[in-house]
């Protein structure tokens, strides 16, 4: 029982951040991401394939808190991809964006049990030698209704998106994780999470400069809280954990027409674990600092690239994400504008 | 006569000094000279209580339509005010383009014979170095500033002079005690001082004939002029002299640009197209006054297409470029009205003679295109490095050029033909407002005068009590063209032109010449037919209908009236013309089917009603 409790433990804290990042679809630092929440002509669609190279690992040198549980020297590496559909349209007569992530990929976990005290060894592991295990498959999918609150007008058509020159923007988004993703109650690395979870958020973004492309800038601030159900089966046992509290921010702006930037900022803390009806551990903090590059290839095509890693919080665990997205968007109206100027 | 005297007196000075007379004798012309000098300025300064200031101030490229006075919907509130307190003309003529106008106010007299018998940057071959053709205001005249400092009044110019570059053309050297100005025919309006011609990348400015190296960081010209109009105003009144003070605007001259508050302040007001702007404009003159009803307007022009025919998001592109013109009006406005307050703050107001007008007709041209549109050039370059950006958003701003093209112009003409560049009534007439002392007004409309820009300075020396001289500074000058508008002003008569009085037109080969109601023009075909036209203004203001036929005596007699024009003021018909070949170059006939789609009111029909509409037939 300790045994299953200290793999809990460690997936509790070693795996949180990762798991978190797969439930948005992106990472760390930018987490949904800079202009994300920007409004496009209603019906205007947007496929993305995202690739994301994340690492976490326990800090060897650092004596743990028991409360904390993490394993030292543990090394998580996961390759995610992420493909995602989004919708902008109206409803309510307010701007909204409709989206949907598949999430896949595979996730290895390797700890080095030498320097592990045997009883924060997972069920079946020996000292002495390394312990990894790993996964591999589809995440939990998730659904995101984004209806815009205050500062953009509906944008039915060419036009209306034309008279947009906005200020200040504040949003309201509702995320819905479906736990459809792999999961093995017996294995500690897995990428789904074996339950419901779901995000409230309250992008805010401000304005600065000419919103024309090549002079915007803006300062985004996405408060949100995430709520988790309960696992009923982690490692045998109850996984209920605490809301996570976060705030994702980003200072983009423009350097040219069709390349913009970011430097980005994220924040959670909460998620504390309790298994069986125990609390475990303490809540987590992590802060990621990184940046964000997007450019723009045709009307229709976009690359963007981030990296980002900790940099405050809890000391003890290092994280860091490479991102590669493509995103091809698509505007009927506009398709059929460009087939008649090609004529 | 005194004057004359003076400057007799004058020349001979000059001449006992190239003929290193004796001292004896020159002492004895300086004493007279200086004698006469005094008693002249002892004589202006009695004369000054009586003496009005004069303000004029000019617009660039204004259209004739655009002032609420004048049946715009721009807001025009302190123009439109100085209209109530005066007088407003609605037959005022200018010439098709800035400088070509600048010079007939300058000097009184016919352009052909002032130096801008063509503007300068479109002299053709047989043209160059030709009298009348230097494009510059030659010295074949005196600028009413000369004469008017020389009277006894202090004379201040602030803005656009576009009447030549070198040191002895420049407003500081004719005539003008005090200058900020813009030497050239249009720049950018901020500080960045980008000229569009790449030959001269950065446009020169003078103060006090002074190059300018550097504008301050918060210029932009229209408050800039209005700042220097009140410095000069307000550094000169010490001694009591009366004021000549030319306000020369830039605006609403491209590129289209306004400080960044007032960008927005007609923001979507011109999507509906410019068919329901320009009919709403017509109808407003027509309660007005300005335009009579049951009388001719002119067609929409045939290449242009009706708003209504407009994607919606087409007609929000096209829309913004008036949004901001008319923004950069009604700053033009509330500028003016800067120095209307401190007149009157300082006593002046109720005691100067206010003329307003615009230089030219609104302008239909492609600025852009025609100095920047050829990939390759240097023009091209030029354009691409510093004002290349297009943005919706951005446009108005620094580094853009935006000119709302031709559908936009015509409105801003409304309700007559054509546009800057072209000897239609579109290109030549112009919203004249004058008010102060001596003006019968108080809000009326003048539709009886006859009036042109070459009057402005007879108008103004007599009512400063100044004779035109024949001789100035040595040389001879050539008489005054222009009519006194005072009789007309103080309401004795209703126009400064009697029956046989004509005005002559000529730019780019384009002709027209105007007596009474008559007009006949020769316009370059498409814009023309190539042959000699003839209108009757009173009943088609809009030259919509040609008499040549029903009236060919008419025709013969005004052809008879041109040649006598051009034989006068040495008119040379270019052999290369700017509207060469425009036949190619327009678009042809929009293709308008006919009552479809169906059309209520002024073509303002919402999409949805659209559907239903053609759903139920």
């Amino acid at each position: 029982m300790k045994e299953l409790n200290c793999s809990a433990r460690f997936l509790a804290i070693a795996a949180s951040t990762l798991a978190i990042a797969l439930i948005s679809g992106t990472a760390n630092a930018q987490d949904d991401g800079s202009r994300t929440y920007w409004k496009g002509r209603s019906g205007t669609n947007a496929m993305s394939f995202q690739y994301l190279n994340m690492n976490l690992q326990a800090s060897d040198t650092v004596q743990f808190d028991p409360a904390h549980f993490i394993y030292p020297a543990a090394d998580v590496e996961a390759d995610i991809f992420v493909l995602s559909y989004a919708r902008h349209l109206t409803l309510f007569d307010r701007p909204s964006i409709l989206s949907a992530n598949l999430i896949g990929g595979s996730v290895d976990v390797l700890f080095d049990t030498a320097i592990t005290p045997p009883e924060f060894l997972p069920p079946g592991v020996v000292p002495g030698p390394s312990f990894s295990q790993s996964a591999s498959g589809y995440a939990d999918p998730s659904v995101q209704l984004d209806v815009n609150l205050f500062g953009t007008p509906k944008l039915p058509a060419i036009f209306s998106y034309m008279n947009y020159e906005p200020t200040w923007t504040l949003d309201a988004a509702f995320m819905l994780g479906v736990p459809l993703g792999q999961y093995d109650a017996d294995k500690v690395a897995n990428l789904g999470l074996n339950r419901f979870y779901g995000r409230i958020a309250l992008p805010f973004k401000y304005h600065f400069g000419v919103f024309s492309p090549g002079y915007r800038s803006t300062l985004e601030v996405i408060p949100s809280v995430y709520i988790f159900a309960e696992n009923d089966d982690f490692l045998g046992q109850k996984l209920k954990n605490d809301a996570m509290w976060q705030v994702e921010a980003h200072w983009t702006q423009d350097f040219t027409r069709h390349f913009f930037g970011s430097i980005d900022l994220l924040y959670r803390n909460g998620f504390q674990s309790e298994i069986d009806g125990v609390n475990f551990g303490s809540d987590i903090e992590i802060g990621d600092l990184g940046f964000t590059l997007n450019f723009s290839v045709t009307d229709n095509v976009t690359i963007r690239t981030s990296f980002s890693s900790n940099v405050f919080g809890d000391s003890d665990i290092d994280t860091s994400m490479i991102r590669l997205q493509f995103v091809y968007a698509w505007d009927r109206a506009i398709e059929n504008l460009k087939k008649l100027g090609s004529e | 006569m005194r004057r004359k005297n003076t400057d007799t007196c004058s020349m001979t000075t000059r001449q006992l000094f190239a003929k290193d007379a004796s001292k004896v004798a020159l002492s004895l012309c300086v004493f007279i000279a200086s004698s006469t000098l005094l008693l002249s300025t002892s004589t202006a300064v009695a004369q000054q209580s009586e003496r009005p200031n004069f303000l004029v101030i000019v617009a660039d490229d204004m259209g004739y339509s655009d002032l609420g006075s004048f049946g715009g919907e721009i807001n025009t509130p302190v123009l439109d005010d100085l209209a109530q307190q005066g007088m407003r003309y609605t037959d005022f003529y200018v010439a098709p383009t800035c400088s070509v106008t600048r010079s007939m106010l300058m000097s009184g007299t016919d352009n052909h014979l002032a130096g801008l018998g063509n503007m300068v940057e479109m002299l053709a071959p047989n043209q160059v170095g030709q009298p009348g053709y230097e494009g510059v205001l030659n010295e074949r005249v005196a600028s009413i500033a000369e004469l008017l400092r020389d009277g006894g009044y202090h004379t201040y110019m602030a803005g656009k002079w576009h009447l030549g570059l070198e040191p002895d053309q420049i407003p500081h050297a004719r005539g003008f005690e005090r200058d900020f100005t813009l030497l050239t025919g249009a720049a950018d309006h901020f500080d960045d001082m980008w000229n569009i011609e790449w030959q001269m990348p950065k446009v020169p400015y003078t103060e006090d004939g002074q190059p300018v190296e550097k504008l301050p960081k918060d210029y932009y010209s229209s408050k800039n002029f209005t700042d220097k109009t009140i410095q000069f105003i307000e550094e000169g009144r010490g001694d009591g002299k009366p004021f000549l003070a030319y306000m020369a605007f830039t605006a609403p001259h491209g590129p289209l640009q306004v400080p960044d508050d007032w960008l927005r302040r007609y923001k979507n007001q011109y999507d509906e197209g410019w068919d329901v702007i320009r009919a709403r404009r017509i109808a407003r003159m027509q309660e007005l006054g300005i335009v009579d009803e049951g009388v001719s307007t002119a067609e929409r022009m045939w290449f242009i297409p009706r708003g209504s025919q407009l994607a919606p998001g087409v007609r929000i592109a096209s829309g913004r470029k008036m949004e901001i013109y008319a923004s950069m009006v009604e700053y033009m406005d509330d500028q003016i009205g800067r120095v209307f307050d401190y007149l009157k703050e300082i006593g002046e107001y109720d005691n100067t003679v206010v003329v307003f007008f615009s230089d030219n007709g609104a302008e239909g041209a492609d600025l852009m295109q025609m100095f920047a549109g050829q990939r390759g050039s240097m023009g091209y370059l030029h354009a691409g490095a510093n004002f290349a950006e297009s943005g919706h958003n951005m446009l108005g701003r620094k580094g853009t050029f935006a000119e709302y093209g031709p559908a936009w112009a015509q409105v801003g003409a409304a309700p007559f033909r054509l546009y800057k560049g072209h000897v239609a009534e579109g290109g030549t007439r112009s919203p004249l407002i004058v008010s102060g002392p001596g003006v019968q007004g108080s809000g009326g409309v003048n539709t009886n005068a006859i009036m042109h820009v070459m009057d402005l300075a007879p108008t103004l020396l007599e009512l400063a009590g100044v004779e035109h001289p024949a001789t100035f500074q040595g040389r001879d000058i050539l008489p005054m063209q222009g009519k006194s508008w005072v009789s007309t002003l103080n309401g004795e008569a209703q126009s400064p032109r009697g029956p046989d009085d004509y005005l002559g037109f000529e730019l780019f080969g384009s002709m027209a010449i105007r007596q009474g109601d008559w007009k006949i023009a020769w316009l370059f075909d498409p814009f023309g037919n190539g042959e000699w036209q003839l209108f009757n203004l009173d009943a088609d203001p809009g030259e919509q209908f040609d008499l040549s036929e029903k009236f060919p005596e008419k025709r013969t007699e005004l052809i008879a009236l041109w040649d006598e024009y051009k034989e006068m003021n040495g008119v040379i018909i270019g052999n290369r013309s700017l509207l060469d070949g425009y036949e190619k170059r327009l678009p042809t006939r929009v293709f308008e089917s006919g009552n479809y789609p169906p059309v209520r009111g002024v073509e303002k029909i919402p999409h949805k009603k659209m559907i239903e509409l053609i759903n139920n037939q």
